[in-house]
């Protein structure tokens, strides 16, 4: 259950940056309903008379609203989650925690969905609900990763890690969420370019950025440099590496790659917006198979 | 490997119809808002009403005959637009007196055959004041503080259903270029 909601909420994260590179933002110009409606209206005519008509577009309304139906079903899975967590594995507080833990950040997003509309697209706040989603992914993976474990406690037995290779791991893990947010900064700062420069082609908006922008691809280098490192350790170094580690160890190291080529095609080419939802979709993977390395390594150690 | 690279394709089509569709849907010229009922009286003294706007696509300003600020340059406006859809009785263009304690029908007549007006594709209408400045606040959404001198100079494009579906600026050619070019989108949606 909580492998299937750690992938729902993946897709959740997708339709969000959807949301964002379409400008749907503001779909729904109110909330919890949709231009006063629980279903989006399908014409003009529906509009309730307190509302501007000339906000009203058919399809950023339904982008928005698939959106916010998705946190609902998601909301859901955490909670369905969280129940079975409770019924399930009563006396152990790694489980339980993260679960109700999650259940309550999942309602707090919803919350915090409606304070974003309401601030019109605050970049803050529209950054705090994406940081809001990767907590969430995480301690899903954290809940399926620990229920594994305890059906398996075995998994990590027989394995053998070079030294200290979890400290890197986390080390990589609090630098990739410090670029994360380098990346959200950038994120925000293209929001002003356009009406600042209204002539500058999309290709050189990067370049109004400043010095954001600059670290943050030096930052992704030093953060790809060192997961392909970290990863070729791994794989070289353990004698043998669990199914998880050593898929893992590939994971990281392709998304790194993956990440870098990505960062640059915007860097460079211009910023098509379906790269920008990878962009932000594969770095909220990379820090999810990070904490989901780190975890093993420690399920290793407790092991020994 | 396979399967993934798989999902990864299918949700960047996927995102890529999407982000498509949403690009398009704001090139759509957008539907501002509903006219409401009204009863004003044409130069010929026949009643004209929101129905008679229905079916066709209006370009809709406000003057007054006296004017002697930008309502030469808009009249001169509106009669190239009118004359440049002379082929279509789809097009119709709508002037509304902002004076008319002034602009009595006959005054209307005399000023729509000096701009060159033979049928009723350019209509001048009239009403008591209270009822323009209803209309144009209520209906067009133009603030109307200052008639008759502080009219508005900008030219309103109302659809074959009555609703208003953009401002232009009657002085500005380029911006009555984009008029042009909406009012072709807006005959091809009413055919």
């Amino acid at each position: 259950m909580a492998f299937i909601t750690t992938l729902a909420t993946y897709l959740a994260i997708f339709i969000g940056g959807l949301v964002r590179v379409t400008g749907a933002g503001l779909g729904c110009p109110d909330w919890p309903k949709c231009f006063g409606r629980w279903f989006p209206p399908t014409s003009i005519s529906q509009l309730p008379p307190n509302i501007d008509p000339s906000l009203f577009n058919l399809t950023l309304a339904w982008i928005e609203y698939i959106n916010r139906l998705g946190g609902v079903i998601l909301g859901i899975l955490i909670l369905i989650t969280a129940i079975m967590a409770i019924r399930r594995y009563r006396n152990i507080p790694r489980i339980i925690i993260p679960s109700v833990v999650a259940a309550l950040i999942v309602a707090f997003q919803g919350w915090q969905g409606g304070q974003v509309v309401a601030s019109e697209l605050r970049p803050l706040y529209v950054s705090i609900h994406m940081g809001l989603a990767f907590m969430i992914v995480s301690l899903m993976i954290y809940i399926t990763q620990q229920a594994y474990y305890i059906d398996y406690p075995d998994n990590e037995k027989g394995s053998s890690y070079p030294t200290n290779i979890s400290v890197y791991i986390g080390f990589l893990w609090i630098l990739t969420i410090v670029q994360v947010i380098f990346g959200t900064e950038i994120r925000s700062a293209l929001g002003y370019i356009p009406s600042q420069f209204p002539l500058l082609p999309e290709s050189e908006w990067l370049s109004k950025v400043g010095s954001t922008s600059y670290i943050h691809a030096i930052l992704g280098l030093v953060i790809a440099v060192g997961t392909w490192q970290t990863a070729i350790k791994i794989l070289k170094g353990s004698k043998p590496a669990s199914y998880i580690v050593r898929c893992g160890s590939w994971g990281i190291l392709l998304l790194a790659f993956l990440q870098v080529l990505i960062g640059a095609v915007l860097s460079f080419v211009g910023l098509p917006e379906v790269l920008r939802i990878f962009h932000l979709w594969v770095a909220s993977m990379l820090i999810g198979i990070q904490l989901m390395l780190y975890s093993a390594l420690r399920q290793y150690r407790r092991s020994q | 490997m396979i399967w993934t690279s798989g999902v990864f394709f299918i949700l960047a089509v996927m995102a890529l119809l999407v982000i498509n569709q949403a690009r398009r849907s704001r090139a759509e010229i957008p539907i501002l808002a509903q006219l409401p009922e009204f009863t004003f009286i044409q130069q010929n003294g026949q009643p004209f009403e929101l129905i008679n706007m229905k079916g066709k696509i209006s370009v809709v300003d406000f003057i007054f005959t006296r004017c002697k600020g930008p309502c030469p340059i808009m009249a001169t406006k509106m009669g190239e637009l009118y004359n440049l859809y002379s082929g279509s009785e789809k097009v119709q263009f709508v002037s509304i007196s902002v004076d008319p304690d002034n602009d009595s029908l006959p005054v209307l007549r005399d000023y729509a055959a000096r701009q060159g007006v033979t049928d009723n594709r350019w209509v001048f209408l009239r009403a008591p004041i209270d009822s323009v400045i209803n209309l144009s606040e209520n209906g067009f959404k133009i603030a109307a503080d200052d008639l008759p001198g502080g009219h508005t100079t900008r030219f309103i494009l109302v659809d074959s259903k009555g609703r208003i579906r953009g401002y232009y600026d009657g002085l500005d050619n380029a911006s009555l270029e984009i008029m042009k070019t909406h009012i072709r989108r807006l005959l091809q949606e009413t055919r």
